[in-house]
């Protein structure tokens, strides 16, 4: 087991302060039944980037196409944020430059994947999931392919920011079979998308505000199959930092069996100064928290 | 009790447990383990407990039988050791507990799930190419048409009913919907003393759900206890701004 916690703290004393101070943690084991760990993480904190990705299994070589997913995410981001658009990219306008930035960054990591899967022949096939959120400001950008899934954990509620790309989840969309079927499914397996499998990919991405003490999860399907919400909501509300709640994660997942690897982020959100001043001095401070 | 574990292309086949007496393996129907594949000689190996030891014994086959990579005659088994029969791999689990003896065969042919025909499960997970998807895509769309169960996939609107809110009608597209002061926030409520983030809708795939913020929000009158499945025509109150949750049929 790997666990790695960094803390960022910055401009402590601007009021003004717009970037939200966060705390992580990450978590990867490989799980009780797999021989090896096919998950692979990043967490950049100059950036505010958290990238998590699950090697597809199946596919030969899963822990070489999550390793180049969450490398080719993390340094296309740190390379040049700047630069124009290759031309092929197409920016989406009703999504904010940082988001644009992540898809096409994932959109990258997308096709050389592929183009190692064509060269390689040892690599032929491989695939990945991946879920990546960046927090610029108040303002998190999430973007993801496939069946690992990000989190928001407020006010002691666990709601679900990414949607499947799995067979199972296009079921329940329709209508066709309920939240607790889908969980049973034997087709849990079979995803509709995922990063180098084609020549290009849909990237699904979305924007939210953030507020201080949300909690953000990041987690691959080793998780999300063994642990049911409603212990993971209780998870992360007990435990007192982020580095426990990720290993209790972990724990839990494999008390639960193990099926697969697992692999978590938590990032906890921190009280900002001015809802402190707000603690002591509600009056003044009720419109700046 | 060991077990062996046949396993093709990483995939379980089967799984059998040796209780003292002897288990074939070859391409004729009367093994035990029975391998339909032409790299196979009919009866192809023999594996026997003696004196509480595995054996295996190759049966003259015309490819051989392999032990950890190394072709054999004749060979002690142990635990984690993986015997290789034409492209099939049997692996020797000795700390296996509470197999039942016979046979577990995983189901074969294909599997129908909603009216969706896909290969036989398999523990690893695996991707839809395009066309495979596309077909698929196609039947469960059909499919949602076709049951009488509301589709989910369309977008639910709130529409104000009172209080002091910018906009008469708001679609929620995103997957968090905030009701609160913040200038982020989709529903932003005005006045003073308001909280940044009263409630939230997240948009799942079986529904809208709506959650607690800083306040507790009713709906249709009732505090609600935890996140809450909204059906068409509910009533959301929430610091003193009333609105109607609507999803087309």
């Amino acid at each position: 087991m790997e666990l790695s916690v960094a803390s960022v703290v910055r401009e402590l004393f601007n009021l003004n302060a717009k970037q939200m101070q966060w705390d992580v943690a990450a978590c990867t084991d490989t799980g009780r039944l797999r021989p090896m760990n096919e998950d692979s993480y990043r967490i950049s904190a100059e950036q505010n980037l958290f990238v998590l990705s699950d090697g597809l299994g199946g596919a030969a070589k899963g822990e070489v196409a999550s390793a180049m997913a969450v490398e080719v995410v993390v340094a296309s981001m740190r390379e040049d944020a700047s630069a124009a658009m290759p031309g092929e990219f197409v920016s989406r306008p009703e999504l904010t430059k940082e988001t644009n930035l992540l898809v096409r960054a994932v959109e990258l990591a997308n096709r050389e994947i592929h183009e190692q899967g064509m060269r390689e022949p040892a690599c032929r096939g491989m695939g990945a999931t991946i879920v990546a959120a960046r927090i610029c400001g108040r303002r998190l950008s999430l973007v993801h392919v496939g069946d690992s899934r990000a989190y928001l954990f407020r006010a002691g509620t666990l709601q679900q920011l990414t949607s499947d790309h799995s067979l199972v989840a296009e079921q329940v969309r329709h209508g066709l079979i309920s939240h607790q079927q889908a969980a049973v499914s034997e087709l849990q397996s079979v995803l509709t998308r995922a990063l180098g499998t084609e020549q290009s990919v849909e990237v699904d991405a979305a924007e939210i505000e953030l507020f201080p003490r949300d909690s953000l999860l990041l987690s691959s399907d080793g998780l999300t199959r063994m642990v049911p919400e409603d212990e993971i909501a209780e998870i992360l509300t007990q435990a007192p930092g982020v580095g426990i709640a990720a290993e209790r994660l972990v724990n839990r997942a494999n008390e639960c069996g193990g099926h697969d690897n697992i692999t978590v982020v938590v990032i906890r959100i921190k009280k900002s100064f001015q809802e402190w001043f707000a603690t002591f001095f509600p009056w003044c401070g009720a419109n700046l928290v | 009790m060991p077990v062996l574990i046949v396993k093709f292309e990483g995939s379980v086949l089967q799984k059998v447990s040796i209780n003292g007496g002897s288990i074939t393996i070859g391409r004729g129907p009367d093994n035990s383990i029975p391998i339909d594949n032409l790299a196979v000689s009919n009866h192809h190996a023999e594996i026997r407990s003696e004196e509480g030891h595995l054996v295996i014994q190759d049966l003259d086959s015309l490819n051989g039988t392999f032990v950890n990579n190394q072709r054999v005659k004749r060979s002690a088994l142990k635990h984690g050791d993986v015997v290789l029969i034409g492209k099939h791999s049997i692996q020797v689990d000795e700390k296996s507990q509470g197999e039942s003896p016979a046979a577990v065969n995983r189901p074969s042919g294909s599997v129908s799930s909603g009216g969706v025909k896909v290969a036989p499960k398999v523990d690893e997970t695996f991707i839809l190419d395009t066309e495979k998807r596309r077909t698929m895509m196609r039947e469960i769309a059909a499919a949602g048409e076709r049951s009488q169960i509301t589709s989910r996939v369309r977008v639910a609107t709130l529409v104000r009913v009172k209080g002091p809110i910018e906009k008469a009608e708001y679609q929620l597209t995103g997957k968090l919907t905030v009701i609160g002061e913040s200038e982020m926030a989709t529903v932003r409520l005005r006045g003073w003393f308001k909280p940044k983030m009263a409630a939230q809708i997240n948009r799942r795939d079986d529904g809208y759900y709506l959650g607690r913020g800083d306040r507790v929000p009713k709906v249709n009158g009732k505090p609600i206890s935890s996140p809450t499945l909204l059906s068409d025509g509910d009533l959301i109150d929430v610091c003193g701004v009333r609105l109607r949750f609507t999803i087309p049929e």
